[in-house]
């Protein structure tokens, strides 16, 4: 954190960076993801999950519950937490590497509503389970509303994102990969919006 | 088809030349590419003479009669052309292969015109109207230009009266020359010693951003006063507008105008809080206004003790689909995070981590949360002047159930 001080701009956009949006996807559906990938040779080059429902995404944005967190590691220490929806467990990291968000974390006592953005990782156990966790940016304790409002808005989105079904390149091929049937996550939106009338 | 006026018109200019022609033959040769080989006429016309200026080795023999001039707001790049225009300015030469550059005008449109030093052009005037015959349409820079060269001739006329040039609204402004009507809203440090000032300025559709040039007889505009600017150069870099005003004859106005406060507007979630948000500190040397350092340092003024602190917000807004940079100034940031610039100064002077404490609360007042902001464009950057904070609305919620249920 270099509050006060003027840090050099990021390049912009037509410098060709353009900051990846943040998608909205509920803990249900990031938990099938299995397609991790990258365009472009560079280093530098952002990398995707594809989502079953047809998005490609490089950053997540939720809001949801923080039940547990625990820290880890002895030299390199690092924090992991659970965040539930209503739909499933987002499960988030926040390393060194995130020295902000590790901080942020230190500090909230679950449970607690939380806004969190970050970055989805595909890993495989040695076991051969896949386990999606989310290298998180920022990890922020908010109110019920703002919960509410997101629910809201990833409903919106996981039903957008169905109704444009295989007219993208991203929902051909998730159709193609993943061969889910569309109705589980029109269900799991729905079920979500509805716990929200409690 | 009768092909003696083509044909006389043909071997008048190559009489002129000084050479005998056949007017029969010249009228073979046309019939014979029309009617035998279904060349249009005008197309004929130019076959032949361009034939005749071969075979009696004369240069800048051209086609067509004396030529229809045409309107400046009619040209299209690659044309030979024929236009009578005004001189409204001229401008210093960037090269010397270049003898003259400006900016010609008629009742239509003005264009910028180069004339080549090899050209061995007569000098123009500015004021006189003057008949290019034979001057090249091209493209610089995304805008039209009039080329004068060693072919093209060039006559003083009497001219068609004053010209009353045409006002475009800043929101429709392309690359080109246009004059515009609008207020100085903002004015910039200049980035380079070569500008004497750059600013913005604002009209009822939109703002676009303005340079002059360091140049002898041109003045600095005055924040706040409104201006008539008479064929200013539109450029375009990297996708932006900017108005050159060098070019520009530029009228102080009586009265004030509406300026459009921007219409650009973004919703969405605040996914990101950047450094120099917060409490800042900013350089009190009139009209610097730059954000110091730790240190108090300003990258041109160097150490200053007495600086003026300030309340910003700077961050990013992402629907999900798309973000969008915002910056918000002191006012929206005071309402929006519910803190105002004396309560943060009091809290950096009490708390050990200062002005960094500020920017947490800020991150915790502000991170996740979903706002809707309006305001002004510039760069991609959103220049927030109203900023709320969206609420749940229950009825959409009734929406998307009845959305995700329906054909469940």
């Amino acid at each position: 954190m270099t509050n006060g001080t003027e840090t050099s701009p990021a390049p912009r956009r037509e410098g060709g960076f353009e900051r990846e949006p943040a998608r909205r996807v509920f803990a249900g559906e990031l938990r099938e993801s299995r397609i991790h990938f990258k365009e472009g040779q560079d280093e530098k080059s952002p990398s995707f999950v594809l989502l079953p429902t047809g998005a490609r995404c490089n950053r997540v944005f939720f809001v949801g519950t923080l039940t547990e967190k625990k820290k880890q590691g002895e030299q390199n220490l690092f924090y992991r937490a659970r965040v539930v929806d209503p739909t499933g467990t987002f499960f988030v990291m926040a390393g060194s590497y995130q020295p902000d968000a590790m901080q942020q974390i230190a500090r909230i006592e679950p449970p607690s509503f939380v806004a969190v953005v970050g970055k989805p990782n595909v890993y495989q156990t040695p076991d051969g389970a896949v386990l999606i966790s989310v290298r998180c940016e920022s990890i922020t304790p908010v109110d019920k509303e703002t919960r509410d409002q997101w629910v809201l808005d990833c409903a919106a989105a996981t039903l957008d994102r169905l109704e444009k079904g295989a007219s993208t390149p991203d929902g051909e091929r998730a159709r193609k990969e993943y061969g889910m049937d569309p109705a589980i996550f029109r269900k799991m939106a729905y079920e979500a919006l509805a716990q929200l009338r409690l | 088809m009768d092909f003696s006026e083509t044909a006389e018109r043909i071997s008048q200019k190559v009489m002129s030349h000084g050479h005998a022609v056949e007017k029969t033959a010249i009228e073979t040769k046309l019939r014979r590419l029309v009617e035998e080989f279904g060349v249009p006429l005008a197309e004929a016309e130019r076959t032949v003479t361009n034939e005749m200026a071969r075979e009696f080795s004369i240069s800048g023999l051209q086609a067509g009669g004396p030529g229809e001039a045409k309107t400046l707001d009619a040209l299209v790049p690659g044309e030979w052309v024929t236009v009578e225009c005004k001189v409204v300015a001229l401008t210093a030469p960037p090269s010397p292969s270049i003898s003259q550059t400006g900016i010609a005008a008629d009742q239509t449109a003005a264009v910028r015109f180069v004339v080549w030093s090899r050209a061995n052009a007569p000098v123009l005037k500015e004021g006189n109207w003057y008949r290019f015959e034979s001057a090249v349409v091209d493209q610089y820079r995304g805008s039209v230009n009039l080329k004068v060269h060693s072919g093209t001739t060039i006559r003083e006329v009497s001219g068609g009266g004053a010209i009353k040039p045409v006002i475009t609204p800043i929101a429709a402004l392309r690359p080109g020359i246009a004059s515009v009507r609008g207020k100085v809203i903002q004015e910039w440090e200049a980035t380079h010693d070569r500008i004497l000032q750059s600013g913005l300025i604002a009209d009822e559709t939109g703002s676009v951003r303005f340079v002059t040039w360091k140049e002898e007889g041109r003045e600095r505009l005055n924040p706040g006063t409104v201006y008539t600017v008479f064929y200013a150069t539109v450029d375009e870099f990297n996708g932006r507008l900017s108005l050159t005003l060098n070019t520009a004859t530029v009228v102080p106005e009586e009265g004030d105008i509406e300026v459009s406060r921007g219409d650009a507007s973004f919703e969405g979630a605040f996914v990101h809080l950047a450094p120099g948000s917060g409490l800042i500190k900013r350089c009190p040397v009139g009209g610097c206004n730059r954000v110091l350092s730790r240190q108090n340092y300003c990258p041109v003024h160097e150490i200053q003790p007495n600086f003026q602190y300030d309340l910003r917000i700077k961050g990013w807004l992402d629907n999900g689909e798309e973000t969008r940079e915002v910056l918000i100034s002191r006012a929206e940031t005071e309402s929006l995070v519910g803190m105002t610039l004396e309560q943060a100064r009091e809290l950096a002077e009490n708390t050990p981590l200062g002005m960094d404490e500020v920017f947490l609360r800020f991150r915790d007042a502000l991170l996740g949360r979903y706002l809707s902001c309006r305001g002004r464009e510039i760069d991609g950057r959103l220049l927030v002047s109203g900023c709320t904070r969206l609420r749940f609305q229950p009825e959409r919620l009734a929406d998307l159930l009845n959305r995700a249920g329906g054909s469940a």
